[in-house]
């Protein structure tokens, strides 16, 4: 890989010199480096480097429809809450891309995603630690009006390396009222797709499917305010390579995702449904890790920004679960009694995900199972009812007020034995108010409790309730403090009721931005979209810089 | 011309699917080593597992499923490490109160960075170090393919003899061809049948058989040298004797729980010398691959 790395640098070089005058060079940087020091009361541990770092630098390069880029990574070493295999520097990601009448090539690296991702999605999140780019050959082609297809060929990307799976890839979507130029109010638009993993395997005691496809269709009808999504996704039988006979499972695994929303100004509602049984893809069916998920069931529950409302989020089940969610917005008029001056947004929400009746699809020698399809009585996963209130009140005074109620299967969504710590239900409110002291000086400040309850007999003690403050103060444009404090008052042990205390304070000039950061982190589990990690308990010293040109 | 590469190119790729239907199992395997040598390549499977660690006991199983394909070309090692999954419960516990880690365990761990990727990891003679040792489940059976493929370098004797507390242990190690290294034996001792807690998916199995756990060392976690030269000339023999006395050694264990391990709890005891069998291998120090293991029975060897 270095050698090919080096050859697009010349290569950059030289189509820079040619081209001086007429390509960009755009680029970006980010910089994140952390200290870790022993903390005994949160099992923080030191790091032996005592400093951690992990840095990227984009660059990107564009003339007319040409372009080339790279991505130099470094992690020396990685920060805990990243997996010890992204270790070193080098340039994991390179790709050169043009398009002529239609056609667009790319070479090297790139992303794709079809469709909702049932099938297949290459992302990159930082914040995850996710990258599964892949490396190869893609296509895109505007066949006709209306229709256009991609194909690709490619390995994806784990850590510095590449997964052993070769995966093919095609897309197709047709806009039908584009194509057949009809007039109808209503647009329709379809689209198909499918994958395939090429995986050579050698087991002596059960036959394995070197190449695995699955394939996907899907529907969105746009009338107005209406708009109706849906997708259809199938995987053949993707057995793990083992020779017990339990562990091998030939079921084939399919999910289907379906929403309606209407909207129109100042209201807006989403009914949303979808299920998944063993639609887990893999890069290499030999390992485990998010690092080599190749697909993506999109989550079904709020995404919560504010701490206490994602101390217990909710993680997709690729492997079996059904859920529902409800979600409508409206906008009480400006003027009106509850309105006021400057209306108030309203926005509430509901999620249910629970598992499949009798667990994900098995077949074997001795075992056929497949799950009723719609069980909504099953074992609960997850569940989230909240309000948001978000209000101008006047010139300066603007707040967000949250109330929810969420119920967490903890033994089930962290691994653990069922009856350890049960399924624990936490009624949480937050107020978020922003001050404006005079032009340009912002004050914020953040109230929020966590009020939690063990639903059930376990054998042992989740961490009771929380109490949380924050707050804020910005000189736009260069300046900001912070400071917050995060309080386990509520927990059985004692000694554990501590408080997790994290000062923060940026500068920000232009495309430049550093922070600085020092505080305890609490162990935790992240989520972006329903994907997960688990945050490891910390104490030290963080900076941060981004900067881009 | 476009739209026709394209179809090609469609077709090709929709082509590619493969739906298997039962019966799945087709084979039993019968990879046995036949050749004519007096040795064979034995392989060592190096699991690390904790009591507390659900999916553990699915490698085990993965484990044994792969011996009883290849026979005794497979040899087992369970290694209870880390903080996290192989941590004892107080004494005041009802379950899971036994401390199946050992000082040697813990160091191989540390050095291999097994535990903090997560458990159940194996080894397979500790191949594709550094980077891609770190194995999970799924990844043994490709590897020990791989294994069998390979030529034997060494040939592995253990005799001992054992009076009930005290032990003669000799390993006798032949070349079986012309080699220049740095060459390390390391000798262990293992207990099969203990009967103990184990978390097993969703269940807490109070009965779960533990087999071929790691319980001493006899040489250092890093061996002795196999031969005092750098050169070794096929047929060539060395042999490396060793005293061991079982009580000293469990009295040990024991001490380094109460001590020196992480909530450790001092309940090591209890070996059943019946069950103990001693594990000897030579690996290559400029890589630490494991070219040759042997095992055998203390008691009754």
């Amino acid at each position: 890989m270095k050698n090919i790395s080096l050859g697009f640098i010349l290569f950059f070089l030289s189509i820079n010199i040619f081209a001086q005058n007429n390509g960009e060079i755009h680029g970006d940087f980010d910089l994140n480096m952390q200290s870790y020091i022993e903390d005994a009361t949160i099992n923080a541990v030191a790091a032996d480097e005592v400093i951690r770092n992990n840095s990227f630098l984009n660059i990107i390069f564009t003339k007319n429809n040409f372009s080339a880029g790279l991505r130099y990574e470094s992690y020396l070493n990685a920060l805990l809450d990243y997996d010890d295999d992204f270790k070193g520097n080098g340039i994991p990601y390179r790709f050169a891309t043009y398009s002529i009448e239609g056609l667009e090539v790319t070479a090297g690296n790139f992303y794709e995603q079809f469709g909702s991702g049932l099938i297949f999605r290459s992302y990159e999140e930082k914040g995850l630690g996710i990258d599964n780019a892949m490396d190869g050959i893609r296509l895109k082609y505007k066949l006709l009006k209306g229709i256009s297809l991609k194909t690709f060929i490619g390995k994806s990307r784990t850590y510095f390396t590449y997964a052993n799976g070769i995966f093919r890839g095609i897309d197709g979507e047709i806009d039908l009222n584009e194509t057949l130029k009809l007039q109808s109010k209503t647009r329709y638009i379809f689209g198909g797709s499918f994958i395939s993993r090429y995986q050579q395997r050698n087991n002596p005691v059960f036959e394995l499917p070197q190449n695995v496809g699955l394939y996907a269709g899907r529907l969105n009808i746009i009338n107005g305010g209406w708009n109706y999504y849906g997708e259809y996704a199938y995987k053949i039988n993707d057995p793990v390579n083992s020779i017990q006979e339990d562990a091998v499972n030939y079921a084939s695994g399919n999910a289907f995702t379906s929403s309606l929303t209407f909207s129109k100004r100042g209201f807006g509602i989403t009914g949303e449904i979808h299920r998944a049984d063993n639609m887990l893809l893999l890069s290499d069916r030999d390992r485990i890790g998010k690092a080599y998920i190749m697909n993506y069931i999109p989550t079904l529950s709020k995404p919560h920004a504010y701490t206490l409302l994602a101390l217990y989020p909710c993680a997709t089940q690729a492997m079996g679960e059904l859920g529902v969610q409800l979600d409508i917005f409206y906008k009480i008029k400006k003027g009106s009694l509850l309105g006021g001056k400057y209306g108030t947004k309203l926005n509430l929400n509901f999620s249910r995900i629970n598992g499949l009746k009798g667990g994900t699809s098995i077949l074997n020698d001795n075992v056929n199972f497949t799950p009723e399809i719609l069980s909504f009585n099953e074992e609960l996963y997850y569940s989230d009812i909240n309000l948001e209130v978000n209000k101008k009140v006047n010139k300066r005074i603007r707040y967000n007020f949250v109330i929810a109620n969420q119920t967490y299967n903890k033994d089930f969504l962290e691994g653990k034995t069922p009856g350890e710590y049960g399924v624990i239900n936490s009624t949480i409110g937050v107020l978020d108010l922003s001050y404006k002291i005079k032009k340009g000086h912002t004050l914020r400040m953040e109230v929020q409790t966590l009020i939690a309850k063990q639903l059930e007999t376990a054998s042992k003690k989740e961490e009771g309730d929380w109490v949380m403050a924050l707050a804020e103060y910005t000189i736009s444009p260069n300046w900001f403090f912070t400071i917050q404090d995060m309080y386990n008052y509520g927990n059985d042990d004692e000694s554990k009721r501590l408080h997790y205390i994290n000062i923060n304070f940026g500068f920000l000039k232009g495309a430049n931005r550093f922070s600085i950061g020092y505080g305890k982190k609490r162990e935790g589990i992240f989520c972006v979209g329903g994907v997960c990690k688990l945050v490891p308990s910390s104490n030290g010293l963080n900076l941060n810089i981004t900067s881009s040109f | 011309m476009k739209k026709i590469i394209y179809s090609l190119f469609l077709l090709s790729i929709i082509s590619s699917c493969e739906v298997i239907e039962g019966p799945y199992m087709t084979g039993n395997g019968g990879g046995v080593d036949t050749n004519s040598n007096q040795y064979v390549k034995n392989i060592l499977i190096e699991d690390f597992t904790g009591h507390l660690c659900q999916n553990c006991p699915d490698a085990a199983r993965e484990l044994e499923a792969i011996h009883d394909l290849y026979g005794s070309q497979i040899i087992g090692l369970a290694l209870h490490v880390g903080s996290t999954f192989a941590r004892p419960y107080p004494l005041s516990q009802p379950k899971f109160t036994y401390d199946f880690r050992t000082k040697w365990g813990e160091e191989l761990d540390g050095f291999f960075n097994i535990s903090d990727a997560g458990l159940p990891k194996g080894m397979i003679n500790r191949i594709d170090y550094p980077g891609d040792h770190r194995k999970n489940k799924g990844q043994w059976l490709a590897s020990v393919q791989q294994e069998l493929d390979k030529e034997v370098v060494f040939g592995l004797n253990i005799n001992s003899s054992f009076d009930g507390n005290n032990s003669i242990i000799d390993i006798s190690t032949d070349a079986l061809k012309d080699i220049s290294g740095d060459y390390k034996l390391v000798v262990c001792l293992t207990e099969n049948e203990i009967t103990n807690w184990q978390k097993d998916g969703v269940i807490e199995d109070e009965n779960y058989i533990h087999n071929h756990v790691l319980r001493s060392l006899i040489t250092s976690a890093w061996g002795d040298d196999v031969s005092l030269s750098t050169n070794i000339s096929n047929g060539e023999n060395y042999t490396h004797n060793y005293s061991v006395n079982l009580a000293d050694l469990e009295n040990f264990n024991i001490d380094y729980s109460n001590n020196t391990l992480f909530q450790g709890n001092g309940e090591s005891g209890g070996w059943n010398q019946n069950n103990i069998s001693i594990l000897a291998y030579i690996y290559d120090n400029s890589n630490y691959e494991i070219l040759q293991v042997e095992y055998a029975s203390l008691a009754t060897n």
